[in-house]
């Protein structure tokens, strides 16, 4: 993409670093929160380091916490020395010297008047040009007095720059207040102009699917119900819900993780080729696929999805607890942690073929990967060591150990046909030098540069929330079947879901 | 031993059955191979040197490489060949990670002619990067026959011996003698940074300030050749439409006049103390406009060492002020860098076409 700073300034021309932004100010709401510290300003000084941050650049912070100024910074360096721990004091105070706090009520319209003063004070000191990206990292509860406030202050409005919005998940709690949501958004900002997060799509890996699926063409012949037997998408974590308590108990594994995370990265296996590499035509066919998601059976959820909660164990040898016994979870909690879904895309594509969705805390490592399992060849020709053959796995690892993995048969050498299973690798880290990204410094990055191809649109979050309130309803209304917490922590999760899988060759992947 | 391609081939794949160093317990070993790199050293110690560098690049690079040096002595075999595995360990990962490097080394006639060997040892399906450390050489057959056939060639400028000539003859040659292979000098690589922040001084808002340059200052060190300083001068000429019309240079010039669309643009290339004269390193550019807000652009070198300054003044009130870090590149850096990337550089190949217009006409009869 050829960028206006380019086209502006031709000493840019083959800098590897061409895709750098027009001059903004990045506003945080919620800027004394853990996610500003732990990942967007060390998001935002890797961009620095890389010459991706524009020259005229200001952030402003924006919280409840009387804090001043130098305290904000404070906090903010002593938080990016646990990454960057060689950083100097000459190279912080450049990286930061366009950074303020304002301390102010998310409802305060004097809150909104001042930093109106103060964007316009950096456009003319700063040459932020009134280029303007507002980031909600705040609770979903204030989301949307900030983004009234935002538009009763006229900041919305595109009239001298660019004015963005972006805004973290949970997109709304269930199908309703997505709507409400969008509808409250979009009062004040036209779809252009809003941004809603999933970190997940900033990761190097899940935009690699795009390319491994849309760059190669040995792919696309069999990525279909003739050839894939199923798919299955695994986010397992060995985590436990940790100080999460309060958000986790009120949002479970479902909100917290399939609504976003595992129903993209299904869109991103599943789609038909866009048409192009832009926003509206990758959007377009993640939409497709999730409109195209059946909808569960609800009078025999059981088949389609289980929910686990996990009870105590040991990983790593270490006894944990499970979770009713975390701090600040309802001794009763029927929150599920770990759930399973089995989905059909009523697609001709994918007429047929199990998507498999599972994720849950406290499994015993943290894994994420997809894995294309191929239909057997109809005829077994050749003895094998142990059973049958195996079926033909495609495996994409997300993370950690980012690569492709194709599994398939080869001769045993010796005088009979035998064959073996082997695994022919590749690892993202081996072959490339360059070091992934970060998820939100390309997802920074992008929001600067106005393309949101990585961004979720609102008819997408809404069409995710509606594929998923049947499972969600019911889960929340019904108690769980016999004993719950249900699957150790430590374990692979509830036994439940293995019955899930109907065919006796379909497994739960061991990652 | 014969060395045949043949014979390295079954050395390589005893080496790989073996395991190329100590064994590790219960780590498996996996091959990757992204490149075909030949390096060519002109001696023992450069040879080690260069030996060195590849090892460093493997872990980055994983690949086939291939090292020829001529022989020290001319009683030694015509032909030997040396194979050893690379290897090290992913993070995160439980494999071993390895490549291979084969040194060649051959008497110096032999070589002139092992270009059709080095070929049959090379990877299929591999891009072939070539890599001549030293001084650009005239007709010598091993170096064209590679330099036609792989897909990119690496030479360094800050080493040769004749930079004016064996610049200019570059620029004049290159494309019509090696058409399609890309040319690529350690030298341009090295001359990033500096571009990506002079380009960064002039982002956005900035920009108009790029047709008010009148004058240009780039510090190097003295006792240097400037061919660095004098490429970056080129660079900035090229990308901004400036016109030279004096007179071509057979040596560095310390002022080059330019003709922009708006003004006359004064280059100066001005050498500055230094304590190692070997290194053709630049300290400090600036850059002045004119205007109704004259404005002064400085890149220039941090008393930190690992840090540059960026700044700059419009009207003698501080516009923009940064600080960076600026790390010297080694060689094995520098390679690293430029590997990362396989596709051709315009922007290079438009400052050495502008650079061949500033320089003295090569005498094109040396180049067979």
């Amino acid at each position: 993409m050829v960028t206006p700073v380019l086209l502006e300034n031709p000493l840019r021309q083959g800098l590897f670093s061409d895709r750098v932004p027009p001059p903004c100010s990045l506003v945080i709401y919620g800027a004394s929160g853990d996610l500003t510290a732990r990942k967007l300003v060390p998001a935002l000084f890797d961009l620095y380091q890389k010459h991706l941050l524009p020259t005229s650049f200001s952030l402003i912070g924006i919280s409840r916490s009387k804090i001043s100024d130098d305290e904000f910074k404070q906090r903010l360096k002593e938080s990016l020395k646990k990454t960057e721990p060689q950083l100097s004091d000459a190279l912080w105070n450049s990286f930061s010297q366009n950074f303020h706090y304002m301390a102010g009520g998310y409802d305060d319209a004097k809150t909104y008047q001042a930093l109106s003063k103060v964007l316009d004070d950096m456009d003319k000191d700063n040459g932020t040009a009134g280029n303007r990206i507002y980031y909600l990292s705040t609770p979903p509860e204030v989301f949307e007095d900030i983004i009234s406030n935002l538009g009763a202050a006229g900041l919305s409005k595109e009239d001298k720059g660019f004015s963005r919005i972006v805004i973290e998940k949970p997109f709304g709690r269930d199908l309703d207040s997505a709507k409400e949501l969008n509808l409250k958004v979009r009062e004040v900002f036209q779809e252009h102009q809003i941004y809603r997060i999933d970190h997940y799509l900033g990761k190097e890996t899940v935009q690699n699917l795009l390319v491994m699926r849309f760059a190669n063409s040995i792919f696309e012949p069999i990525w279909d119900r003739r050839h894939v037997d199923h798919v299955q998408i695994t986010a397992s974590e060995e985590l436990g819900v940790g100080s999460r308590a309060g958000y986790y108990e009120s949002s479970g594994i479902l909100r917290d993780m399939f609504q976003n995370h595992l129903f993209q990265v299904m869109c991103l296996i599943a789609m038909e080729p866009p048409v192009a590499y832009d926003a509206d035509a990758i959007r377009n066919e993640k939409l497709k696929i999730l409109k195209s998601i059946r909808p569960f059976d609800t009078h025999a959820l059981d088949n389609w999805a289980v929910r686990g909660q996990y009870g105590p164990g040991y990983l790593e040898g270490a006894k944990v607890p499970g979770y009713r016994q975390e701090e600040g979870v309802n001794p009763k909690s029927i929150t599920p942690t770990y759930a399973a879904l089995k989905i059909f895309l009523d697609t001709w594509r994918w007429h047929g073929v199990p998507f498999l969705l599972r994720s849950g805390k406290r499994l015993p490592k943290r894994a994420t990967e997809v894995a294309i399992q191929f239909k057997e060849p109809p005829n077994l020709l050749f003895k094998t060591n142990v059973g049958g053959l195996s079926p033909n796995v495609l495996v994409v690892r997300i993370q950690p150990d980012e690569g492709i993995t194709l599994k398939f048969e080869t001769k045993v050498p010796g005088m009979s046909m035998e064959a073996r299973t082997v695994n022919m690798d590749f690892s993202y880290g081996s072959s490339f030098a360059e070091g992934t990204s970060e998820a939100y410094e390309r997802l920074l990055l992008d929001c600067m540069l106005g393309d949101a191809t990585l961004f979720i649109r609102g008819d997408e979050a809404e069409a995710a929330w509606g594929a998923l309130m049947p499972v969600l309803t019911q889960w929340e209304t019904t108690e769980p079947a016999g004993d719950f917490p249900n699957y150790e922590a430590g374990s692979w999760g509830p036994v439940a879901a293995d019955r899930m899988l109907e065919k006796p060759w379909r497994k739960w992947r061991r990652l | 031993m014969t060395t045949t391609a043949q014979s390295i081939e079954k050395d390589l794949a005893d080496l790989w059955k073996q395991g190329p160093e100590e064994n590790v317990k219960g780590a498996g070993l996996q091959k990757v191979y992204t490149t075909n790199l030949v390096a060519y050293a002109s001696g023992h110690d450069e040879g080690y040197r260069v030996e060195q560098i590849l090892n460093d690049l493997a872990e980055d690079h994983p690949g086939r490489y291939i090292l020829i040096r001529p022989a020290a002595d001319p009683t030694e075999p015509a032909l030997r060949h040396y194979v050893s595995g690379h290897c090290f360990f992913e993070e995160g990962r439980e494999k071993r990670i390895c490549c291979d490097l084969v040194k060649l080394v051959a008497q110096k006639d032999v070589i002139e002619n092992l270009y059709g060997f080095t070929f049959s040892l090379l990877l299929p399906d591999l891009p072939v990067e070539f890599w001549w450390p030293g001084d650009l050489p005239y007709n010598n057959v091993f170096f064209d026959k590679m330099a036609e056939e792989s897909n990119r060639v690496w030479v360094d400028s800050s080493k040769f011996k004749e930079p004016i000539k064996s610049i200019a003859r570059l620029s004049a040659f290159w494309d019509k003698r090696y058409h399609p292979t890309l040319l690529e000098d350690l030298n341009w690589v090295r001359l990033k940074r500096w571009r990506a922040l002079i380009a960064e001084l002039f982002d956005g808002v900035w920009a108009k300030y790029l047709g008010h340059i009148r004058q240009v200052t780039i510090e190097y060190g003295e006792g240097s050749q400037p061919t660095r300083s004098f490429l970056l001068a080129c660079w900035l000429a090229a990308q901004l439409g400036w016109k030279y019309t004096g007179p071509r240079f057979s040596s560095y010039p310390n002022q080059l006049e330019f003709e922009s669309p708006e003004g006359p643009v004064q280059v100066l290339l001005k050498p500055v103390p230094v304590p190692d004269p070997s290194l053709d390193r630049i300290f400090a550019i600036g850059l002045v406009t004119d205007g109704v807000e004259p404005g002064i652009f400085t890149v220039v070198r941090d008393e930190d060492p690992h840090c540059v300054v960026v700044r700059s003044e419009i009207s003698h009130k501080l516009a923009f002020s940064r600080t960076v870090t600026f790390e010297h590149l080694h060689t094995n850096e520098l390679l690293h860098v430029g590997l990362k990337h396989l596709e051709p550089d315009p922007v290079w190949k438009k400052t050495l076409a502008f650079a061949g217009t500033l320089l003295e006409k090569p005498d094109l009869t040396q180049t067979r």
